[in-house]
């Protein structure tokens, strides 16, 4: 492998800047590591080839020529199928929209355009977005680059295969209920959601209107600061995005956090957990308090509720959307999610409002909980070890229903909180599979879990492993 | 109500025939989300006045970061 590849995002834009590398050898290491591992890991739906060399090239002449660079000048990235650019068809990983050609370019690419990124191709999926597994019946599965018979986590399948086998150096997926941090951590690289409303969700394949976040799966916390303060920030095109002032996040990442507060609240996210997860998750505690940080286990009773409401929202917003292909084509869905999608029209709609209207007291119970006096919460990012394609595919035995469900328990109370949320490499099981370390702060507190993950990642080298 | 039930009322309400035989397995999982549901009567409480769920998030960013830390 091209040393270019083991560049972080901000190493690469670093060398790249300062004349050490080109973009167009950057590209090339990329598109050379894809053709190597895309026909095991199959990260890739679609790959452009000569487009991103082109722009590779005209970013190489930019810089020769003096012009100022953006913060991702040159950088190959390539990101979740769902994200629209005009004229390019954007498959969702589903057969129904197989062939729609996107009408609009997102927001979150024109950014990454303006920023200076060069778009590869786009990513394998969850098909609507829809699973924690990463399955797909449509494209191919995508495969842990771990262990290729393992699960990558889902939604953003393709996004943790593609950053953690270097096949690109960084790629946005998207979190409704995990999908950012579970790939991340079964893949073994950063993942991170922002604040709910922080990220525009202009351009981008909806799936619950109340929980979906925009957010990136890099190397490491630095590679994820620059890129949130390239994305983050309200919108014209999306009325719900959050107003408020996007703090430079990576000015945050002194890798000091001598006297970070960190609670673990001891409902919810231990249940039923495996002990090599717990083991790998105490001994990160540890990394952090050797670096300062004070840890304190408290009880959060908010969290069954939010457990509870956070499912109804969802599967309801979900089931909503659709209704009229349920209707008509729901044989053009995999089975897995046809079923998943089924379950929510059983739900009255007295409970879809009433799991909204707690959403606002809920989120101010459990800061009053667990972030009263605490900066930081810690969690396991996955309660067990991460399970093979095999052993949740339900299209293949219904019978995998619960194991596939319970996949995204611990990701999912922190979509219905809102509250910005990051998953980091944090040790290996006994298979060589990765765990992850899940850090959420107050809203719009983006900075803090990122000085936290930085301060981590200095600490230990979890996400400095390259898989085989 | 039990999962047959269910199956009757989704389709009269929705049109939404159930598509394969994993769909009832979810659903008998749906049903047990909607008794979770309920067994909270009682414990959650509406907000008497005017608010939402985007105040609440501007209003938890704040939180205690006034405060000394330990």
């Amino acid at each position: 492998m091209s040393a270019l590849n083991e560049l972080s995002m901000t190493d690469l834009a670093g060398a790249i800047a300062r004349g050490e590398a080109t973009s167009l050898a950057a590209t090339q290491a990329c598109l050379a590591k894809i053709d190597a591992a895309n026909p095991t890991l199959n990260a890739f739906i679609r790959l452009d080839r000569t487009e991103a060399l082109e722009a590779a090239e005209a970013a190489d002449k930019q810089r020769a020529s003096g012009a100022t660079l953006g913060p991702l000048h040159g950088v190959p990235m390539a990101h979740k199928d769902m994200y629209y650019r005009e004229g390019r068809v954007s498959t969702c990983g589903s057969r129904i929209r197989k062939d729609f050609v996107a009408p609009k370019t997102a927001t979150v690419l024109e950014r990454l355009d303006a920023a200076g990124a060069i778009d590869l191709g786009t990513l394998n999926m969850a098909e609507f977005a829809q699973n924690p597994t990463g399955h797909n019946r449509e494209f191919g599965d995508a495969h842990n680059p771990w262990n290729p018979p393992f699960c990558t986590g889902g939604s953003s399948s393709g996004s943790g295969v593609a950053v953690a086998a270097r096949m690109v150096h960084a790629a946005l997926g998207s979190d409704t209920g995990g999908s950012i941090r579970l790939p991340a951590s079964l893949c073994g690289v950063t993942g991170i959601k922002g604040t709910q409303t922080r990220v525009s969700r202009a351009g981008v394949m909806p799936l619950s209107f109340s929980m979906d976040n925009v957010g990136p799966l890099t190397r490491t916390a630095r590679d994820a600061a620059r890129f949130m303060t390239v994305i983050a920030g309200h919108d014209p095109r999306d009325p719900t995005s959050a107003p408020e002032a996007v703090p430079d996040y990576e000015a945050a990442l002194t890798g000091d956090i001598r006297g970070l507060r960190i609670a673990v609240p001891q409902e919810w996210f231990f249940d039923g957990a495996d002990d090599v997860v717990v083991t790998a998750f105490e001994a990160a505690l540890e990394s952090l308090k050797a670096r300062g940080a004070i840890v304190t286990r408290l009880s959060a009773p908010s969290l069954n509720a939010v457990a509870t409401c956070v499912a109804v929202v969802s599967r309801v917003e979900g089931a909503t959307i659709h209704a009229n292909w349920m209707r008509q084509r729901s044989g053009d869905y995999a089975t897995h999610l046809s079923a998943r999608i089924y379950g929510g029209y059983a739900l009255p709609a007295t409970y879809y409002v009433e799991a909204l209207a707690h959403r606002g007291p809920l989120l101010r119970q459990f800061c009053a909980e667990a972030l009263t006096g605490h900066d930081i919460v810690a969690t396991p990012t996955l309660r067990t070890r991460v399970p093979t394609l095999a052993e949740t595919d339900i299209d293949a035995d219904a019978a995998n229903w619960h194991r596939f469900m319970a996949v995204s328990a611990n990701t999912r109370p922190f979509n219905y909180l809102g509250l910005p949320t990051i998953s980091i490499p944090c040790g290996f099981d006994e298979r060589g599979l990765p765990i992850g370390l899940q850090l959420a702060a107050r809203p719009f507190a983006e900075s803090r879990i990122l000085q936290a993950a930085d301060a981590f990642q200095q600490e230990t080298d979890w996400h400095a492993r390259v898989p085989g | 109500m039990d999962t047959d039930a269910m199956e009757t009322a989704i389709a009269e309400w929705t049109g939404v025939a159930v598509p394969n035989t994993a769909a009832r397995v979810g659903l008998a999982d749906h049903l047990a989300l909607i008794a979770a549901f309920a067994a909270l009567r009682g414990t959650l409480a509406f907000e008497d006045e005017p608010s939402s769920f985007e105040a609440a998030l501007r209003d938890e960013a704040l939180g205690d970061e006034q405060e000394p830390r330990a």
